[in-house]
């Protein structure tokens, strides 16, 4: 079948709309898979940097867990900005903490832990240190608000009032689903 | 009138003058000039000009209801737009309106980028920054392939750089990956036959290229890129001709390569960090010296090739550089016991060359005029 070129262009601009809008929608439904069927964790935050916590329309989040004792490294040292893995723990209903970090897919994990897939900026020395922490990102340290909700949420971060619920597929990905102060909702999003 | 019917028209009157035109010829050229469109005229700046506009009142009134909006409202407005600028491109085609049916793709894929970042906003998504960048730059290429858009090419090529520089940022290192969606973007250009955007591709390359010394052997593999750099360069004079009978772009290829060259040892010299403190050890000098003078004569090599194979680009490029490292040596060696030989040294250097390059240009003048 010999195609005209007013044929032509419309099936090559056609395939070009749909492969973007396709790469679209797999951005949102990858996102609300997560969401929606995530094992849920609530991790305090921390204030970051305070000049740097509020910029523009969006607050920067830190964790307790974005900083990790070195030694807990096993196997081979992901390169640097490499996806790694983390694996973290509780005691009952305590705070979750780091209890190891592998290159690849953790052999075992304890019944009550869950893996997140993390980076680091810095490379992981080869001889790791008893003494020095690694941070780390999970890609939940971003949360956009409506403008001019960034100065209070500041403060409340600042009091270490608030904490964030995080949903966590099976391949470590994470998900900011909720904010909380001091233990309540106090921003959710509609998946739609 | 546009720049090149002033031209011709200088030129027909002397043409005229000469008796190689009579009357009804130059009537007939001027006839011809006149149907001719130019491809930049207003209508087409102002329509662009529109067109950008247009779309900045669409981002305007879109953000400033953005909260107002129910999620799905949103992704269904980012898609319908998207949609609509496709479509658009298609009708503009279909009527010949290749220009602006250009614009309406570049619309589109810049509304793809937007969307990405928007739809990451709106689900709180940060992962890794820079494949955001990536996932857009290839959406980019798509179209540019499919829509056979130089602008488009254009536009992925700036984002593929973006995505390098980032990534390198982050700790990626060389960074070896940028090769492959960079050789996709080198195909497209070819394919399209785009002069423009083969240079753009090119530079990329040398975005990549030259800073790469910094992120191997510990930082310090400059001479690797130097080398690379020289072996390119040399393969263009070598084969030149057998090169320029598939592509004509053995002139091009030698001034990048000497670019390239050129900024490897230039960083060895002034910016790498074992200089960067000043001169130190003893045997920085030596080693400052060997490289200076190799810098040097791999600039006149270059200047000397750029007049025998008449390439522009290649001399004046060889100038600058001649000029910036004279500067730069000078600058260095100021308070240095060598100070004063050495810049005697270059300098008389540099008056030599100038010397040889004057009486080159004199002996081509009247070469030609005796042709």
């Amino acid at each position: 079948m010999t195609l005209t070129p007013t044929r032509r262009i419309w099936l090559a601009l056609g395939i070009v709309a749909l492969a973007q809008t396709a790469v679209l929608a797999g951005m949102v439904i990858d996102r609300v898979r997560l969401l929606r069927t995530g094992r849920e964790i609530t991790l305090p935050v921390v204030p970051v940097d305070p000049r740097d916590f509020f910029r523009g329309e969006y607050v920067r989040l830190g964790y307790d867990v974005a900083r990790i004792p070195q030694q807990l490294l096993s196997g081979p040292a992901p390169a640097a900005n490499a996806p790694f893995y983390v694996v973290l723990d509780r005691t009952d209903a305590g705070p979750w903490h780091p209890v190891g970090v592998t290159r690849d897919w953790p052999d075992s994990v304890p019944a009550s832990g869950i893996v997140l897939k993390a980076r680091s900026s810095y490379p992981w020395p080869a001889a790791p240190s008893p003494t020095h922490t690694q941070w780390v990102r999970y890609g939940i340290e971003s949360y956009f608000v409506p403008q001019g909700q960034g100065p209070e949420l500041e403060t409340l971060a600042r009091e270490k009032k608030l904490s964030a619920v995080v949903a966590v597929d099976s391949r470590g990905n994470a998900a900011i689903k909720a904010l909380l102060v001091e233990g309540r909702d106090k921003l959710q999003d509609p998946l739609f | 009138m546009s720049w090149y019917r002033t031209r011709v028209e200088r030129d027909l009157q002397r043409w005229r003058a000469a008796g190689w035109l009579d009357e009804r010829g130059l009537d007939a050229i001027r006839a011809d000039l006149a149907t001719r469109k130019s491809a930049f005229g207003v209508a087409s700046v102002f329509a662009v000009l529109g067109a950008i506009l247009f779309g900045f009142a669409v981002l305007s009134f879109v953000a400033a209801n953005w909260n107002a909006m129910p999620k799905l409202v949103r992704l269904l407005l980012l898609g319908g737009t998207l949609w609509t600028c496709y479509a658009a491109a298609g009708a503009l085609f279909i009527r010949k309106l290749d220009l602006f049916a250009h614009a309406a793709v570049l619309g589109g894929v810049a509304v793809y980028g937007a969307s990405i970042m928007l739809i990451a906003q709106m689900y709180h998504m940060e992962g890794n920054p820079p494949d955001a960048v990536l996932t857009w730059a290839l959406g980019v290429l798509l179209a540019a392939v499919l829509a056979r858009s130089g602008p488009a090419l254009a536009a992925g090529a700036v984002l593929l750089v973006t995505w390098s520089i980032w990534e390198r940022a982050l700790g990626s290192g060389a960074h070896w990956i940028f090769l492959v969606p960079w050789a996709v973007a080198a195909g497209i250009a070819l394919w399209l036959r785009w002069r423009p955007g083969l240079h753009l591709v090119a530079l990329s390359l040398l975005t990549w290229l030259i800073p790469l010394g910094h992120f191997m052997l510990g930082g310090h593999a400059h001479w690797l890129v130097a080398l690379i750099g020289l072996l390119v360069a040399v393969a263009c004079v070598a084969a030149g001709p057998a090169i320029d009978r598939h592509v004509p772009a053995s002139h091009a290829v030698f001034t990048y390569a000497v670019a390239t060259t050129f900024s490897a040892l230039y960083t060895m010299q002034f910016v790498d960090s074992n200089f960067l403190f000043g001169l130190r050890a003893p045997h920085a000098v030596g080693q400052l010296a060997i490289q200076a003078i190799l810098a040097l004569v791999l600039l006149i090599g270059a200047m000397a090739w750029a007049l025998m194979s008449e390439n522009r680009a290649a001399l004046w490029l060889a100038y600058a550089a001649f000029a910036l490292e004279i500067f730069s040596l000078y600058a260095r060696m100021l308070g240095t016991l060598l100070n004063t030989s050495l810049f005697f040294l270059l300098a008389a250097l540099l008056v030599s060359l100038l010397a040889w390059a004057a009486y080159r240009l004199h002996q081509r003048g009247i070469l030609g005029q005796a042709a």
